[in-house]
């Protein structure tokens, strides 16, 4: 049983584990990863439509989508941001949502202690290597 | 205050989860969490082309209803109303929990009439205490709907009469001013019937406000409290009387968001206040305080392309009656009643509706004003006990064409009946308000 755990966590630290297809979307004919680093809202709101879309004209099924988030665009992932909602039901329809942690150490500075991140985000280490492992894995990257 | 209480009573029946929610008051005092921009640059300008058709008193003479404001030269021209310019944000990443909203006017109007383009909004939002929203700064007031909605989606060019009497307050002169006589057209400059020294509130004031929204279910309520200096739009207070204003709202939310959300809102309101105004015409500055009473409720039902709301108010003390000062009645020559100690009350009913597959939408208004309610009238002389309560029935008819949601163009006919009805045809008062005639007013609004 340890075995198995230690094994499931060498895994998960391998570069290439996390850009590997979502094991919910075998069938995805489409991988799309979206970077989202702006201050302006209405980036926000583009990114958000833009993951809808895609998820509209392939199926959730047949499409891979995550969304990377960091410098000022980490804002889209912290907890109480007002698009929440949106959040919530996208990743219902299986889109990922990547927050840099060199940012979150950035914004921990500034504020004087940790921002509060959406349950939903998924910490990596940096936001632009992620986007390079997702790319060599066969994702599309778009900046809306 | 003891309506006051009740509202607030009825606030604690109400608390439930904070939420964003959209409505007047969360519009302009909020920014979506995290989701605002540090500084986003906006504003709006409208053009207009007015015409009043009213005619002359008996001596071929004018008074400010039957002239176009703010300048009161001329019954007919162009204009640009408002030209406002504004910035609005959050802060970013050092503390989200807090906003901030400046507007500024460079338009001629009754904001600028005074002293030029100048700052109508400038307030900063704290949101920190979950359900108790700290707003601080110069905004306008929790109140009316006409008066509280923003200005640039407003479906008509002017507003109701008891709306722009009785609730678009022209702050007093500091001195007794004396009484402007009627003019002949043409004016060859500024007649100097408009003699306020100040600017109009513009619905605004300097204070602080309590407030937030909750969310049951489907419904929506807000709650506001505020304190301020009751002296509109200047920065400072000029007594040390604060004004209180307290407005609650309950709406059943359909569906969409913003301005044109589709809802049906219920809301009520107060305000209580004193104003230091020197009326009398000695020569000597001798002011006292009156008391400025404000309250009305309402509903604004508005549901894909159909819209309608309706809004009854009333006022005690410093009833405007006439251009230049609240003790002013529209003809100088005769025995003029006093607004000071005055009373009055005002509803308004109106509608709207897009037509389907088209980029028109028809609106229709009807406004009732009874000024100076239960005036007793002169004490003695002929005239004694006649009162001077006038009443302002206007019909409005228009129209709206949108380019794009943010331009559009609007058109409206408003029919004005005015009567002192204790009063002969054409005698005191009526000399005056039997020729208030129709408007014709086009404007183009674009947003920016």
């Amino acid at each position: 049983m340890h075995r198995l755990l230690l094994l499931a966590v060498l895994f998960l630290c391998l570069p290439d584990a996390w850009a590997a297809p979502p094991a919910d979307k075998p069938f995805a004919e489409e991988k799309v990863v979206l970077q989202i680093s702006d201050e302006a809202s209405g980036k926000q709101t583009l990114v958000l439509n833009v993951a809808s879309n895609l998820l509209k004209h392939y199926g959730p099924d047949r499409v891979a989508v995550e969304i990377v988030a960091f410098g000022p665009g980490l804002r889209l992932l912290l907890a109480e941001n007002a698009n929440a909602g949106r959040l919530r039901a996208l990743a219902d329809a299986g889109v990922g949502f990547s927050a840099c942690q060199n940012t979150v150490a950035a914004f921990t500075q500034q504020l004087g202690h940790p921002p509060a991140l959406n349950p939903l985000a998924q910490p990596v280490p940096a936001g632009v290597v992620r986007i390079l492992e997702l790319k060599n894995s066969g994702y599309t990257l778009i900046k809306p | 205050m003891r309506t006051t209480n009740i509202m607030l009573g009825g606030l604690l029946l109400l608390l439930g989860a904070p939420a964003q929610g959209a409505n007047w008051l969360m519009l302009q005092g909020t920014e979506p969490a995290d989701a605002a921009d540090r500084a986003y640059v906006w504003g709006f300008i409208q053009v207009d082309y007015q015409k009043d058709y009213s005619d002359p008193n008996s001596a071929g003479a004018y008074v400010p209803p039957k002239l176009l404001g703010p300048n009161l030269t001329t019954q007919e021209g162009f204009n640009v109303s408002r030209a406002r310019l504004g910035v609005r944000g959050a802060g970013f990443p050092l503390d989200n929990k807090v906003n901030y909203f400046l507007l500024t006017e460079f338009g001629n109007n009754g904001i600028t009439a005074a002293d030029g383009p100048r700052i109508t909004d400038a307030s900063i939002t704290l949101n920190h205490l979950p359900g108790a929203r700290l707003r601080a700064g110069l905004f306008k007031t929790p109140g009316p709907e006409e008066a509280l909605q923003a200005i640039h989606v407003f479906d008509y060019v002017n507003f109701s009469t008891v709306t722009n009497q009785l609730m678009l307050e022209r702050v007093p002169n500091a001195r007794y001013t004396s009484n402007v006589p009627e003019v002949t057209l043409p004016v060859s400059s500024d007649s100097g019937l408009n003699q306020f020294d100040r600017s109009v509130a513009a619905f605004r004031d300097v204070g602080l406000q309590v407030f937030d929204t909750f969310n049951l279910g489907d419904w929506e309520h807000t709650y506001a409290i505020m304190v301020g200096n009751g002296n509109g739009l200047n920065f400072s207070d000029n007594d040390s009387q604060k004004d209180v204003y307290a407005y609650l709202s309950t709406a059943k939310v359909y569906g969409s968001s913003g301005p044109m959300r589709n809802d049906l809102k219920l809301f009520v309101w107060q305000h209580r206040g004193r104003r230091l105004l020197d009326n009398t015409d000695d020569a000597v500055y001798n002011p006292r305080y009156f008391d400025r009473e404000r309250e009305g409720l309402g509903f604004k039902y508005r549901r894909d392309a159909f819209r309608l709301s309706a809004e009854y108010m009333r006022g005690k003390g410093m009833i405007f009656v006439g251009p230049d000062k609240p003790t002013f009645d529209q003809n100088g020559a005769q025995p003029a009643a006093d607004g000071a100690d005055g009373e009055a009350s005002g509803w308004y009913v109106e509608g709207g509706w897009r037509m389907p597959g088209s980029n028109w939408e028809l609106d229709l208004r009807h406004d009732v004003y009874h000024r100076l309610e239960d005036d007793p009238g002169p004490p003695a002389g002929p005239n004694a006990g006649r009162s001077f309560e006038s009443v302002w029935t206007t019909w409005t008819a228009g129209a709206q064409y949108y380019f794009n949601r943010k331009t559009r163009f609007t058109f409206n006919y408003a029919f004005r009946s005015v009567e002192s009805p204790d009063w002969p045809d054409d005698v005191g008062p009526n000399d005056n308000m039997n020729g208030i005639d129709d408007v014709a007013a086009l404007q183009l609004t674009h947003i920016f």
